[in-house]
């Protein structure tokens, strides 16, 4: 089975140290919420998972190989990543751009196209399949990247903050769609800034936070561990209120820690 | 295919047919001969350079995610400029294995000058921006190296070189056509069929990493079949101007942007606009022929205004 796992991982780029030892497993049929104060590392752990970058000491391992020496179209099948902005300059259609992310299949174009129709028709696309992607709002492009990244059919999917400039409603139906397709088997690993939205996913006592600073591993925790709060305070150096809400727990930040 | 598509190619032919036809009145046995051995082996050349210059722009385009990206960027032009101007100096009359000498070392300068930068994209770090920028960087350095030859040639080869940095279609033959089809041809059917990975390139070059493409391989492919059928083409005609800028574009505004249509199409307009020019070339001043290169220039200078200025309304 498939998993991915980062061990005593560090990423240096010109001197400066972006990841630093870090170990992590995200086995079959996990879900991670990554969560850390901006430049903690967060989005190169996932680069480094998809060989974007290369370890400068240890290593990243899919399925119990190197990611660094697996062919391209292997990775593909094994890991795919929802970024945190897509590149939208070339006006191509939403239905063309997500067919392009089939790449990894060796198949017709009516069979990629059909691919994406469904993929586009799951994330609630299928009204702008023909229009192009530069011309789509902040959320529409979001449910295309979603799109292009269910097309992919990988096995392990990295979102680097999905649900990034979207009103609280897209916030709502992107983590429901990520806790369906948790629940169909994949893994997720996931950064994340707003842990209350990972209620929406389902069963989110199975979810675990794992805490980034500096490039380091902080704490890796259940989702409803008691000490989660505390936790969280200590890595992003705020005084956070735990609220019980009708049906769950919410962290709220209060005040900036003063010692 | 769309109505659009089937109309442009339609078009493409009828002029492709009337640049055989249009002239002075041709009559009898030298009528044929001019038709046969002279117009038609010359649209050929043009329909092969144009074609090659219009495909290896669109792809560029693509590969460095940069809309002013050509095969002048990637110092291809400037490498082959620097071996015919060395060339001309020497003596422009001498041929090598029956090719003229200017030919042969503008090809030389043409590969040379995309591999230096072609070696610099194979590095793993590289990105495409910093191809770009080593695309510049070789551009300039020949460039330089250009002005000091000129500096010390005469006047006939300074003339000569003049001429040849206009940029014509040769009066080859069909001997020429057989020379340039084969490199044009593997050129323009390869770089077809990255079609795919190119698509996959379009929302950003490290999406389409994770999606499967290899990048650093997809890069040194077309950059090297790009500059083969540039370097080609430059070999023979000289650097002309504008058409693999404008022709990708062109065909974008009117088809759209899926690769799928983009290159296809980008061969057949780049074939019947260059080819198109160059009647005009004939023709536009009686008796008299002007280079392509010029009225290449001309026309295509305004028509990248006009696409600019439309594409912001």
């Amino acid at each position: 089975m498939s998993e991915l796992e980062f061990d005593e991982l560090s990423v240096e780029v010109k001197g400066r140290t972006l990841l630093d030892r870090v170990t992590l497993r995200v086995a079959r049929g996990d879900f991670v919420a990554l969560i850390g104060p901006n430049g903690a590392g967060k989005t190169t752990l996932l680069k480094a998972a998809l060989a974007l970058r290369a370890p400068s000491s240890g290593r990243v391992r899919l399925a119990n190989t190197p990611v660094t020496s697996l062919d391209a179209r292997r990775r593909a099948e094994l890991i795919a990543w929802l970024p945190q902005h897509i590149r939208a300059e070339e006006p191509l259609t939403s239905l063309e751009s997500v067919a392009a992310a089939r790449y990894r299949f060796r198949e017709s174009h009516a069979c990629s196209q059909r691919a994406a129709e469904r993929a586009l028709a799951r994330v609630g696309a299928s009204q702008y399949a023909s229009r192009p992607i530069t011309e789509l709002s902040g959320g529409e492009r979001q449910r295309v990247a979603f799109a292009c990244l269910l097309a992919q059919e990988a096995e392990i999917l990295l979102f680097d903050e999905p649900a990034n400039h979207l009103d609280p409603g897209q916030q709502l139906d992107v983590y429901r769609l990520l806790g369906e397709l948790w629940r169909e088997g994949r893994s997720v690993l996931c950064i994340n800034h707003d842990v209350n939205l990972l209620h929406q996913v389902g069963d989110a006592a199975r979810v675990r936070v794992v805490g980034l600073r500096a490039g380091r591993v902080m704490f890796d925790a259940p989702f409803d561990a008691p000490a989660l709060p505390e936790h969280m305070g200590q890595l992003f150096g705020v005084e956070l209120d735990s609220v019980q809400g009708s049906e769950q727990r919410f962290i709220v930040p209060r005040a900036r820690r003063t010692s | 295919m769309s109505a659009r598509a089937l109309l442009i190619l339609v078009g493409c032919a009828v002029l492709l047919l009337a640049a055989v036809l249009v002239g002075p009145r041709l009559d009898g046995a030298q009528g044929q001969f001019i038709i046969w051995q002279l117009r038609v082996p010359r649209v050929l050349v043009g329909m092969l350079v144009g074609a090659t210059l219009a495909l290896v722009g669109a792809v560029f385009q693509a590969l460095f995610q940069n809309p002013l990206a050509t095969s002048d960027t990637v110092g291809t032009t400037a490498g082959a400029t620097v071996g015919a101007l060395f060339a001309l100096a020497l003596d422009s009359s001498r041929t090598v294995q029956g090719l003229p000498l200017v030919t042969v070392c503008a090809f030389a300068g043409a590969l040379s000058g995309s591999l230096l930068v072609a070696s610099f994209a194979s590095s793993r770090s590289a990105h495409s921006s910093d191809v770009l920028l080593a695309g510049i960087a070789v551009t300039l350095a020949t460039s330089a190296l250009a002005s000091g030859i000129q500096y010390i040639s005469d006047s006939r080869a300074l003339f000569a070189a003049t001429q040849w940095s206009l940029g014509q279609l040769p009066q080859v033959g069909y001997r020429g056509v057989l020379l340039l089809a084969p490199l044009c041809a593997v050129s323009c059917t390869l770089l077809v069929l990255l079609t795919r990975s190119l698509q996959a390139f379009a929302l950003g070059e490290e999406l389409a990493h994770s999606q499967g493409v290899n990048v650093p391989r997809l890069r040194l492919f077309a950059l090297g079949l790009g500059s083969l059928g540039v370097a080609t083409c430059v070999a023979w005609c000289g650097p002309i101007a504008f058409v693999g800028l404008i022709v990708p574009h062109l065909v974008r505004r009117i088809l759209g942007s899926s690769y799928r249509v983009l290159l296809p199409m980008s061969l057949v307009v780049g074939a019947a606009v260059l080819v198109t020019c160059d009647a005009f070339a004939r023709l536009i001043v009686p008796g008299r022929e002007l280079p392509v290169g010029i009225v290449t220039a001309a026309l295509g200078a305004p028509t990248l205004v006009f696409l600019v200025a439309r594409g912001r309304r």
